[in-house]
């Protein structure tokens, strides 16, 4: 009871003085600034953006052919008579001479061309949409039916091509037993009117971003599986792009006034009277945060409800809410001034922005996908229901590190910490170090490294990312080594911190205790977590690299015991100079573990 | 004002940001994003692009046919990258929720000039990439297919369009607008953000700090201070802006025009770097500042881009070599923006110190 009013009194002081500061000055240009941006973007919206403005210069000598790209400001058009167009070919990436499009053989030219081509196909539907006999102009109409396969997350997951490679030339037989497919008829249910109808629409959806490829958008059809062969291929989630900036943005920016909260308390000493109040740190921690996190959970939910969506959505945003609140508090406890604080938060948030994202890219398309949240909120407005699992997979590891990172936060709430400035390495040494008691060092080394299992299988999904859809031996080899690099990295902080401490007293037989304690937390945290969470991954051919080491108990647990000594002698033979040359020679030996069983693998 | 104390505070601020390492944080960043975009696209090409697919070469994806003979079927089987199986459809559509099949097309017995359509039935595999590359193949033998029956019920057709003759492509990136048009001006404007941010920090830094008053009773003034402190993000802005470039060129994109894409992305930088500026001036205050600027460059940018001709267009045109003589003029009228907001900021400062020593 005490605890919680307490919360709620630093929580309301937090409000109060954020009311104070930002009040008077701040909310009336605040309030001028919306004005002039609702009025911006409706400004924009109505002239376009002229980004691609005159990329390309065309010479056309008959009008009608000007006419099909007039309203595309990406063409400078340049209409003259045959010999004129000749002469200056040269400044020209297109010419049209009757019917023939010449093009300049360079980059810019195909692009033209390419361009070219799209407006006139654009050109060709708005004319065969008017004409009188519909099913002469669109003679071919395709019905898309999916058909689920059992196999679904199997087949493409483990890592096998993306189809498998058919070589019989007799006709498949079917294993299990047939199912009846009625024949489908031959009539279109949907009158020819509303065909037109919706091929019109068409027309006016010359979107702004459709123009920047043509393999970004290709056209949606309006008739759902009902399609001109044009609108076949598929058309990537531009939603995921508009959901970064609809949803992660203002928690960002949020965030960022949580950050500038807690810099603020330790800019010359101001924090002093809250360290004096008789409240644990952890509390108070929770009271700042805890206005922002109401202020995101509102922002998002009136976003959901402008959105129209139903407010699921909430639910993976949160433990991103918990995460950017939890990576604030340690951006602004470490930076030692504004111009840090800035650098910090933008590399921070490019980071987390590019793992929200990338991988949202490809929902519906791929299994990977499910490792952002955002793929939930993509699905929540597609209106398909989430398992209980997907969320776990998707979120687990944001619950985790926020909790982490909230957990060394409030160890390091205290005044020789607050109120000193050091460099950003050795800060965070100190930080971890704090988590790192003298009294316990083994247990808290244990700890230490099981907790940093989530960070390192978030750093190593962030690879899978990266390198997955690299041409298959190279992504491999590239996921390998730079997973082991990872894993052997976050290995080596623990042990490197403890010698770096106590340099003097770090013999041999203490380098063979801690490399077995965090060899040991090592393989304990990564059981743990692949069991809740990450079975779905770990059973593709990519998850068996990341993971490899998770058969037989004694051989990974060697494995990462040597590891972590080679890193730990390499720095008590060498010193600080040791640690790079260790951790690289670390990373060589858990390479050469990794390719022998994959070797074996293959047999 | 003297050009001396100045260059004192440029040097001095520079230094901090070189003991920070923070331009290292900046530039470890930059080379981040390009990765992560050209693995982005490599991906995206190689998933959305047949002729891109290389590495498949040589797979044929097994196809279903059921149905009436047609066209299609012919160009099925004389394409290298399928092979047809003539099926019942039953057994076939079974077969492909087995994954022994890429797709089963249905083909129904329409014959090609009827007055109706013909309505062909295709069976994929839901959410999933086989499906995904397969439907792209399939779209071109359609195509051509379309093509056919369009000119049997050629008469038919009451408006008859321009004709166009294309000539057979060779190659090209379709990634050429997204590169010139988009990423290239983007990111060489995100040098003049981070510096124009940067530079409130920067005065912000020394109001909170309370070391302004200790650097006004050297003979150094307000105005001095600002200058420095303005110039020294400045001269970021090429550093980073080279860095685009030379990334860029290292991935194989050849930008065009680089001495003149630097001095308007460092006109225009100039524009945000005197705001942020003069925001610092006004609130003292980083938390205040920066949320009045970040909200207030949205606008700007917005406002930027929807004017024919803007600089960032102009950057576009400049990459890929169209632009013209007008981009001096741009350059003109950028500079006088300069100049007024220049004047402003000297009158700020002045403004600003009287107010810093009456309290």
């Amino acid at each position: 009871m005490k605890v919680l009013s307490g919360l709620l009194t630093v929580a309301r002081w937090e409000v109060k003085r954020v009311l104070g500061t930002m009040g008077t000055s701040v909310l009336p240009a605040a309030i001028v600034l919306l004005v002039l941006l609702v009025g911006v973007t409706g400004f924009t919206a109505q002239s376009g953006l002229h980004l691609q403005d005159g990329i390309y210069r065309i010479g056309v000598n008959y009008p009608p052919v000007a006419d099909i790209v007039s309203s595309d400001s990406r063409f400078t058009i340049y209409l003259a008579d045959t010999n004129t167009l000749y002469e200056s070919r040269e400044l020209l990436d297109v010419v049209v001479l009757g019917d023939q499009v010449y093009a300049q053989d360079t980059d810019r030219g195909r692009a033209a061309v390419r361009t070219l081509k799209r407006d006139y196909e654009r050109y060709l539907n708005s004319v065969y949409s008017r004409e009188q006999d519909l099913f002469a102009a669109y003679p071919l109409w395709i019905d898309v039916r999916n058909v689920k396969s059992e196999l679904d997350f199997v087949a493409t997951q483990s890592g096998q091509r993306v189809a498998a490679p058919i070589r019989s030339t007799t006709p498949p037989v079917p294993e299990g037993p047939v199912i009846e497919i009625p024949t489908p008829g031959s009539t279109i249910d949907i009158p020819q009117e509303d065909l037109r109808q919706g091929l019109r629409e068409l027309e006016g959806q010359t979107s702004q971003v459709a123009r920047y490829s043509d393999i970004f958008t290709s056209e949606q059809s309006p008739f759902g599986d009902f399609k001109t062969p044009s609108q076949l291929s598929p058309p990537l989630p531009f939603d995921s792009i508009i959901l970064i900036f609809v949803f992660i943005f203002p928690l960002y920016f949020m965030s960022q006034f949580f950050m500038m909260s807690i810099m603020n308390e330790r800019l010359e000493r101001r924090g002093e009277a809250l360290l004096t109040v008789p409240l644990h740190p952890s509390v108070i921690i929770a009271g700042k945060a805890l206005p922002y996190l109401l202020a995101m959970v509102a922002i998002s939910a009136i976003i959901g409800l402008w959105l129209n969506a139903s407010l699921l959505i909430l639910f993976p945003l949160i433990p991103v809410i918990f995460f950017f609140l939890a990576n604030a508090l340690i951006i602004g406890m470490v930076a030692r001034s504004f111009k840090e604080l800035s650098f910090i938060s933008i590399f921070f948030s490019t980071l987390a922005t590019s793992y929200l994202f990338f991988p949202s890219i490809f929902a519906n398309v791929h299994i990977i996908s499910l490792i952002s949240p955002l793929t939930l909120i993509v699905f929540t407005l597609q209106g398909e229901p989430y398992t209980i699992t997907q969320y776990l997979f998707a979120t687990s590891l944001f619950y985790l590190t926020g909790a982490v990172l909230f957990y060394i936060g409030v160890v390091n709430f205290r005044e020789e910490r607050l109120f000193t400035l050091s460099r950003l390495m050795p800060k965070i040494r100190e930080y971890i170090g704090t988590a790192l008691s003298y009294r316990h060092p083994w247990i808290s080394l244990f700890a230490l490294n099981a907790f940093s299992i989530p960070f390192v299988f978030m750093a190593q999904m962030m690879l899978l990312v990266l390198f997955f859809n690299l041409p298959m031996p190279l992504s491999l080899v590239l996921l390998l080594v730079s997973a082991a690099f990872v894993e052997e990295g976050a290995k080596s902080i623990g042990i490197s911190t403890l010698m770096y401490r106590e340099t003097g007293l770090f013999g041999w037989k203490r380098i063979v205790l801690a490399s077995a304690v965090t060899a040991a937390a090592f393989l304990f945290g990564e059981k743990l977590l692949l069991f809740v969470t990450l079975s779905q991954i770990s059973e593709s051919i990519f998850g068996s690299i990341l993971f490899l080491s998770l058969g037989v108990l004694w051989l990974p647990f060697l494995l990462h015991f040597t590891g972590v000594f080679i890193v730990g002698a390499s720095i008590r033979l060498l010193g600080r100079r040791g640690y790079i040359p260790g951790i690289l020679a670390a990373t060589a030996v858990h390479c050469i573990y990794n390719f022998y069983f994959i070797m074996r693998w293959f047999g | 004002m003297k050009a001396k104390n100045i260059r004192i505070v440029m040097r001095k601020d520079l230094k901090g940001l070189l003991n920070e390492r923070t331009i290292l944080l900046a530039i470890i960043l930059q080379i981040f994003v390009a990765m992560f975009s050209s693995f982005l696209v490599v991906g995206l090409t190689s998933m959305y692009d047949p002729s891109s697919l290389s590495r498949f070469s040589g797979v044929r994806y097994a196809v279903g046919y059921s149905g009436s003979d047609s066209a299609l079927e012919d160009y099925l089987s004389e394409n290298r990258e399928f092979r047809v199986h003539r099926m019942d459809l039953s057994p076939a559509v079974t077969a492909l929720s087995e994954r022994k099949l890429s797709a089963v097309i249905y083909v129904p017995d329409t014959p090609p000039d009827a007055d109706e359509p013909i309505k062909i039935t295709l069976y994929t595999i839901q959410n999933d990439i086989s499906s995904t590359v397969v439907n792209v193949k399939l779209k071109e033998l359609l195509l051509r297919y379309e093509d056919d029956l369009r000119s049997v019920r050629e008469p038919r057709l009451d408006i008859i369009p321009v004709a166009l003759e294309f000539p057979e492509q060779t190659g090209g990136s379709d990634f050429y607008e997204f590169i010139y048009a988009l990423l290239i001006p983007l990111l060489l404007f995100m040098p003049a953000i981070i510096s124009s941010a940067l530079v409130i920090d920067i005065v912000t830094e020394e109001y909170q700090h309370s070391t302004l008053e200790t650097i006004l009773s050297t003979p150094v003034t307000l105005g001095e201070v600002i200058w420095g402190k303005v110039l020294a993000c400045e001269i970021l802005v090429p550093v980073q802006a080279g860095a685009w470039i030379v990334l860029l060129s290292l991935n194989g994109v050849i930008i065009l025009n680089i001495p003149a894409i630097i001095l308007q992305v460092m006109m225009f930088s100039m524009i945000l770097i005197l705001l942020g500026a003069l925001t610092a001036l006004y609130y003292r205050e980083r938390t205040a500042a920066q949320f009045i600027f970040s909200t207030a460059i949205v606008i700007l940018m917005l406002l930027a881009l929807s004017i024919p001709d803007n600089p960032l267009n102009l950057v576009a045109r400049l990459a890929t070599g169209t632009a013209g003589p007008e981009q001096w003029l741009i350059l003109a009228l950028v500079s006088l923006v300069v100049v007024f907001l220049a004047l402003l900021t000297q009158w700020a400062a002045e403004w600003a110190a009287k107010k810093t020593l009456a309290g």
